[in-house]
Parts: structure tokens; sequence; C-alpha cells
């Protein structure tokens, strides 16, 4: 979290302090910055021998050598009077500034060896004003090309690489401009952002990206897979009524929509042609679009992860995360009032609340039991009472979960056991047919209640039942429907190519559907959501229940089930997964692709390079699983450390107050002897001059004051 | 652009690139909303760059007070002697703070400089209660009682300061920051 140029030192100085029992607060502002990292902008001395007009801009700071240590920490651009909050740095001159300049050396020091990449990068991270980025970035070019003057021309090959390199970002730049001018929707949802916050947001931010499997999947289904089959399609002698689009049979039957209509064989044109195995086009693509949604979905959830999880730490009950996180994305004026006053109703709830632990329990094993009940699902709801509101949000999403589960579970088993083994004549076709009804029935409810349902409560809401008011937007029950759409689209990928350009679509109608809605019908969610860990459990969900259970159903399709005979490419095969079979038999009688047999037979056939994969895979897990058990273990530590440095400041401050104490009552004549036993003291004060100054200033008032 | 044909120079929208986290696009599109009319002003170091008030900037500000922390994040961001009024520079400081792409210790660090309300450095108790009044809003039924703000101040102080000195410094604030990833991305300002 912290950046990485410093390392935080933590220094405990009992320095500079004032003559006053003032002591606690100032010590902590001068502790405080020696624990900063980016520390000190006094690159002031540095500038000197530069430029006048680049000094200008620093001499207001030059002024008071005192503010110099509380600048960095506040407003860079310190007014005079802020300086009066700062005596205590006169009376040590030299350590203040020479620890100044050698911190704002060290910055410049740090910046040249970088790549210049890496420099403009690091200038940009300063927290400083527009001005001092610029200076700071000309004294560093100037720094830089003096040294490099006297270093060796680079030799063409390095040279060569720069420039490549240099062009690779250039391009890479602008390709990342481009992608975020195209971005799809980007007005609409800053509306919806600066309106109803982040957590509704993400709802939206969710659909868009799973619009993007689907048009990445229907690119590579129809550019593979539908074109060449168009180019070979036969005549459809099926009647085209308007039922199709319900039903999705009939005229739909024969046409590139389903499995049954793509041919067997292999596609040539011409004599010379390259010639197209249909078979092999039909599994490789729908296999490898599969595979890259898995990467991609793992890569996901692992950033998501790593940026997001959040080990329940047990100093943490969230208060502070309440407070500092507030939400500036929203900028419209009644959203900011609600959550005002959302907020001073849950900081008032947060009072009375207690222990988190214990009660966690018992509503988890009422929705164990509340699965097996499904139909006194609103009974127990009204006897259930929740410690926070946070934990009946978990319980509905279970509850949710559990039933998509259940019914996706059923209808695979239905089709696999039931309509694949029938008998029928075009199966996989009819589960197409199913899965697109499936579909198109959601699709048609979600629309339902996004325009009537949600609308008719916004009636009831506001001018019958007013006390019931608006209702809010429920993201954990839309983000699991889109879940649960998505979980048919890539089921149904194998029977219904086409099925993602329906999914597209119908992705499209619903933002448009569901934004309306939410304009019209909903008011700014209250209850605080932590999106992004909501967001690592939406995308956990999709990845583990969700695409691992179409994995594992396509599995048992693909090598158990039998394809119909007539209809489909796999026409006439025992098992699908013949296909590859009989490929690779080809192959190994072509001396030219052996390489791919051997693959084939030793890789990816083969046991024993499965389980030694395994095994360095367990060991690599098992190795990362110890050194974060160690950082915790230093994670503890350091903590334990900080807080016994803060018992030995007190301790100090106290002993030097008492010392000062015992000063004032000893008169003046033995004040010699005090200094000099103060001054043989000066080794057990961690931080050296800087005691004495404090002690000497007060000393010479008062001697001051006994000669007058 | 407008009326006087001001425009930005190719060297100052490339500096301005390299030294803010906003895109060309986001630059130019500030420039033209806030400099169609006036005079050239970033010639630098010899004209008094042009400076709005802060109630004029829509975005942050507004004529209606939306954002509950709109005069600290101007006195923040201001480089003038009064600290109310922001150059197109410091607005694009502030931007740059405020976008997507900003890293989240930069974000953490002027998070710190907008609650410290006295800006000495540290939030102190009277820094955590200004806050919260923030938080809730002035209404009457919204603002906490005596009694409640000293224990979410107590509650505050008891998760986030560290070493027990009774403020809370900018390694303690990037700290309990650090634990909630919602922080990034509330810390935005869409344009």
């Amino acid at each position: 979290m912290l950046s990485e140029d410093y390392g935080n030192e933590i220094i405990i100085e009992v320095e500079n302090v004032p003559s006053g029992v003032q002591s606690h607060p100032s010590s902590n502002r001068i502790c405080q910055e020696k624990a900063l990292v980016n520390s000190s902008f006094s690159v002031v001395s540095s500038l000197s021998d530069i430029d006048v007009t680049d000094s200008q801009v620093f001499c207001k700071r030059n002024d008071r050598k005192g503010n110099r240590l509380l600048r960095f920490s506040t407003s860079l651009n310190e007014s005079i009077s802020q300086t009066l909050h700062s005596p205590e740095c006169m009376g040590a001159d030299t350590p203040c500034s020479s620890r100044e300049t050698i911190q704002g050396q060290k910055l410049i020091a740090s910046l040249i060896p970088m790549t210049s990449r890496d420099r403009i990068k690091a200038i940009r991270n300063q927290p400083r004003t527009m001005e001092e980025k610029r200076n700071l970035r000309r004294i560093v070019d100037k720094e830089k090309s003096k040294q490099s003057n006297r270093i060796l021309k680079l030799n063409c090959c390095t040279q060569c690489l720069h420039s490549i390199s240099r062009a690779y970002q250039r391009s890479k730049n602008s390709l990342s401009e481009f992608l975020n001018t195209i971005s799809l929707w980007q007005k609409t949802l800053k509306i919806i952002g600066g309106k109803f916050g982040t957590s509704v947001l993400s709802y939206f931010n969710f659909l868009r990206w799973l619009l993007k499997f689907n048009i990445f999947s229907f690119i590579v289904n129809f550019s593979f897979i539908v074109i060449p089959q168009l180019t070979v399609a036969e005549e459809n002698t099926l009647q085209f009524t308007g039922l199709e689009f319900l039903t999705g049979a009939g005229y739909f039957r024969d046409t590139v929509m389903y499995y049954g209509f793509y041919t067997n064989s292999t596609i040539q044109h011409g004599s010379s042609g390259a010639s197209y195995n249909m078979q092999l086009a039909y599994i490789f693509t729908v296999g490898i679009s599969l595979v890259i949604c898995f990467f991609s979905l793992l890569f996901s959830m692992a950033k998501y992860f790593r940026n997001n999880f959040i080990n329940p730490h047990i100093y943490s009950r969230g208060i502070a995360k309440l407070i500092f996180c507030w939400d500036f994305t929203v900028t419209h004026e009644k959203a900011v009032k609600l959550k005002q006053k959302n907020l001073s109703t849950e900081i008032r709830f947060l009072k009375t609340h207690s222990n988190p632990g214990a009660v966690l329990l018992l509503p988890f094993v009422v929705s164990c039991i509340n699965l097996v009940v499904p139909r006194f699902y609103s009974m127990f709801r009204l006897v259930e009472r929740y410690e926070m509101p946070r934990h009946e949000v978990y319980i509905i999403l279970i509850r949710n979960i559990f039933l998509k589960i259940s019914i996706i579970g059923i209808l695979c088993y239905y089709w696999l056991n039931i309509v694949a083994l029938s008998g029928e004549e075009c199966w996989e076709t009819l589960i197409g047919q199913e899965i697109y009804r499936l579909l198109l029935m959601d699709f048609v409810f979600s629309l339902a209640d996004s325009f009537l349902g949600e609308f008719l409560r916004r009636i009831i809401g506001m001018q019958f039942i007013t006390s019931l008011g608006l209702q809010e937007f429920d993201i954990a029950r839309n983000v699991l429907e889109l879940i649960y759409a998505q979980t048919l689209v890539w089921i149904g990928i194998f029977f219904c190519p086409l099925l993602p350009f329906i999914q597209m679509i119908t992705l499209f109608i619903m933002f448009y559907a569901k934004n309306i809605s939410l304009m019209m019908n909903f008011q700014p969610p209250s209850k605080a959501w932590r999106a992004s860990q909501m967001m690592t459990v939406f995308i956990l969900l999709l990845f583990f229940p969700s695409f691992t259970g179409v994995l594992f159903t396509l599995a048992i399709t693909i090598w158990r089930l039998k394809p119909s005979v007539n209809c489909g490419p796999f026409r006439g095969l025992p098992f699908f997964i013949h296909s590859i079979y009989s490929w690779i038999d080809t192959l190994s009688k072509r001396p030219g692709y052996l390489w791919v047999v051997w693959i084939y037979r030793n890789l990816i056939g083969s046991v024993h390079f499965f389980f030694i994969l395994t095994l360095i895979v367990l060991i690599i897990t098992y190795l990362y699983w110890q050194i974060t058990e160690g950082r915790k273990i230093m994670i503890r530590l350091l903590h334990e450390q900080i807080i016994n440095e803060g018992k030995d400041k007190m301790f100090l401050i106290e002993k030097l107050v008492k010392l000062q104490d015992t000063e004032k009552k000893v008169n003046p004549s033995s004040l010699v002897l005090e200094r000099s036993e103060v001054e043989q003291q000066g080794p057990l004060h961690l931080g050296e001059c800087d005691a004495a100054p404090g002690l000497r200033f007060r000393q010479s008032v008062q001697e001051d004051n006994s000669r007058a | 652009m407008g009326g006087s044909g001001s425009r930005l120079s190719k060297e100052l929208l490339a500096e301005y690139q390299d030294l803010t986290f906003l895109t060309k696009q986001e630059i130019l599109l500030q420039f033209a909303f806030l400099c169609p009319h006036s005079p050239p002003c970033w010639h630098q170091s010899t004209d008094p760059p042009w400076r709005w008030h802060c109630d004029l900037l829509p975005q942050v500000c507004g004529p209606h007070p939306a954002n509950p922390f709109k005069e600290r994040i101007c006195r923040v961001f201001s480089t003038s002697p009064t600290r109310d009024s922001l150059s197109f520079e410091d607005f694009l400081d502030l931007l740059s703070v405020f976008s997507d792409t900003a890293t989240p210790d930069i974000k953490s660090h002027y998070a710190f400089r907008i609650f410290d309300f006295d800006d000495d450095g540290t939030l102190n108790r009277e820094d955590l209660s200004r806050l919260v009044n923030c938080l809730t809003g002035e209404g009457e039924d919204t603002r906490l009682s005596v009694s409640e703000m000293k224990q979410l101040v107590d509650n505050i102080l008891e998760e986030s300061d560290i070493d027990r000195d009774g403020t809370i410094n900018l390694s303690e604030f990037q700290h309990v920051i650090s634990r909630s990833p919602d922080f990034a991305s509330s810390f935005k300002i869409v344009l």
C-alpha cells in the first residue's frame, strides 16, 4: 500500500518539544513526518543553483525554515499563517535542513537511474502540484543529461530495442485510448453511477462484461462454423410462419441455428481448394472458445481475489471503512442527501452492535433447513431476526443460488439422461430448441418484471401504501439471473451455435430495459454494499458452480452420448469424441504430422503426465501458502512492535515533562549543574540534538528572567 | 474551441499527459469547457494563471452543495494564497487524483489531506467530528448527538490508531484504507 520508494521508517523522536504541555500532538506531528514516505519536497536547496524562474516558485517556502517539517504532510502551498503552528524547529536548524536536503537528493537520485517510462510514472505518482512536478522533471532531466554525457554511446542493438519498445508503448497507449472512446454505454453508466452509486453500477458493469463474452463467442462461432456451413447450405423446404420466434422449431430447424443442419462432410470448393473438415471445426471451435472463456474467467477471478479479498482482520469492525470511504461518484443532490441520511442511521445502528461472530451460526443452520422445505420460505423469513443487515443479504443470496443450481441440475439430468437416450430423430436439435425456449421465456419474464412488476410496485408504493415508499434495486437477485442465463447459454453453445448471438441481443435489450426501469421506479440503495467484495463473489459463482458445471455437462455429452444417426456434423459416429480419434488416426499416416500424434498419445492421453503436472501445481500452491502464513506472522509482529514503540514514546515524553517540572522547582543558581546533567542524559534520548534545544531555550529564558 | 482562438499547445498537452493520470481526450474536454473565451493563460511564468473561484466549477462544486467536501477539495488543490480559487493546472491535478487510473496510494494521500480539516497533518478528534458531520449532513434529524459522536470517534480511533497517541497519521490512515477495496472505486469524480 505504501510507496515503494522508501520503507516505512518508524522512528520515535522526542524532539523539538515546545516548552509547554503540548508535547503530545506536536511530537506526533514530527514523528509522522519521519514516518512518511515520498517525503519532502524541499528539493529547494538543490534547486537554488539552477534557474531563477524555478526558484521563484519555491521562494515563498524558503522563507521560514520552521514550516518545512510540516509542509509535506499538509498542503503543498502553505500559507504564511500556518508557519505559526510550528515554532519548534527554530532551535534546531542544521539537523532539519540537512535531513530535508538529503531526502530531496535521495528522491532525485532514485529517479535518475530509472527508465524514462518509470520515471514519468514515479513523478506522476508524487502528491505535488503541477508546477512542482514539472520542475522536478526538469531537474532530473538536467541531472540525467549531465550524467549521460559521460556514458559511452550505446551500441545500435540496444538503441534498436529502445526504439522498438518506445514504439510499442506508443501503440499500446493509442490502442487503449481508442478502446476507451468506443467503450459501450460509457455515458449511461456514468449517469447511473452518479444517481445510484457504485453498488448498482456494479450490476450494469457485470452485464457489460458478460456481453463481451457473448460477443467473442459469437464472432468465433460465426466465422468458423456458420460461414463455412452457409457456403454449402441446402435448400430449406419448410414453411416460414411467425411462430418460429417463440417455439424455435419449424422453419428454424433446418437453418444454421441448430446442430442438426450442419454437415459432417469435408467442405471443399473446387478441386484444388483447401478442404475444411466440419466435424473437427465444430468440436474445436466450441472447445477453444470455452477454453478461452475458462482462462479469462480464471484470470478475472484471480485479479479480483488479489485486490478485493479481505481477510477479516481481527482488529477491524468496519467502522473506519464506513467513515473514510465516502462515495464521491454520487453527484445528484437528492442522492447525496439520501446517502447522508442513511449513513447517519447506519452509524447509530452500529453503535449498538457487539460481537459479530457467534450470531452467524443460527441463520446459517436455518437456511440449510430451508433448502429441504422451500415452501416455507416466506413463513421462516417472518420468524428470523438478523443482527446485521449484511447477513440477511448473504442468506437470501445463498438460497437463490441453491435454487438456481437445482433447477439447472435437474434440467441437465433430464436432457442428458432422458432426451439423449430416447432415440429421437435429432435429439441435439431438440435440446437446442429447449434451451432457446428457456432463455426466451426467462427474457420475457424479466422484461415483464421490469416494465410491469416494478412499475406496479412503484404505483403501489407511491399512491396506495405510501409507507412502503420506492423499492430498491435488488442487486443480488438480478446478478444471479444474469449468471443463470449465461450458464444456459454456455450449455447450449454445443447444440445451438447461434445462442451467443441471441444472448447478445437479449443483454442489449435488458440493459436499456433495466436502465429505464431503474430511473423510473427505484430509489438509491440505503444499505452500504461492499461492491468489490460482491463482485468477487459473483465472479466466483460464475466460475465455480456455473462454468465448471457447464464443462462437466459437455464432457459427459462428448464422451458418453451417442450422436444422432441422421443429422449434425457427428452423425453416425459411436461417440462424439471419435471424431478426434479418427483424425489422429489419419494424421498418424502422414509423416509430416507425427508430432501432433505424439503429443496426443503421450501428453494428453497419458496419465503420468497429468499426475506429474498435478504434483507440481500442488507443490507450488503449498509453497505459496507457506509464504502467506509467514507474512501473516510478520504482520502480527510488526503490529506489536508499533504498539510497543508508541508506549515507549509516551514513556519518554512523560519522563521529559517530569524533568522539566523538576527543573522549574530548582532555584536558578543550580542551573549550571542541571544543564550538564541534562546533557549527560543525551544518549538516553533517541533523537539527539533535539530534546536539548527545547530545554536549552527554556533555560536561557529563565536565566534572563532571573537576571531581570 | 471558443472565441479568442485560445488553444492548448502540443508541448503543454504532452506535458499534462505525462504529469497527470488523464488521457488526452479528457484534458482537451476540460480545456474546451473551462477556457473557451479566456485569453491564452498558460504561457508559463509570465502571466498570472487564470483562476476560477470554487463555486463556479460545476463538476466538483456546482451551484448546489451536492458534494459535502467541496470546500475541502478546493482548499487542498488550490495554489493561490487565499486558497479559494483553482487554476487550470490545479484543476487538472484535481481531476487526475480523482480519475480512474490514479493509484490508490495517491488517492489515499489526498483523501487524508481532504479529511484533515485543520491542516495540521494528523486527524485528531476535532477533524474526525467534522468529518462525520460532513458525512451525515446538516439536517436536524441526521446530526449525531454529542455522546453518539464521542462514541463513534472513540470507535474509529480504536480501530485505526495503532500507536495509541490519540490521532491518526498518514501511515495509519493508509493502513486502514488498504483494508477496504471499495476506496479506490468510490474516490472518483466522473465527468
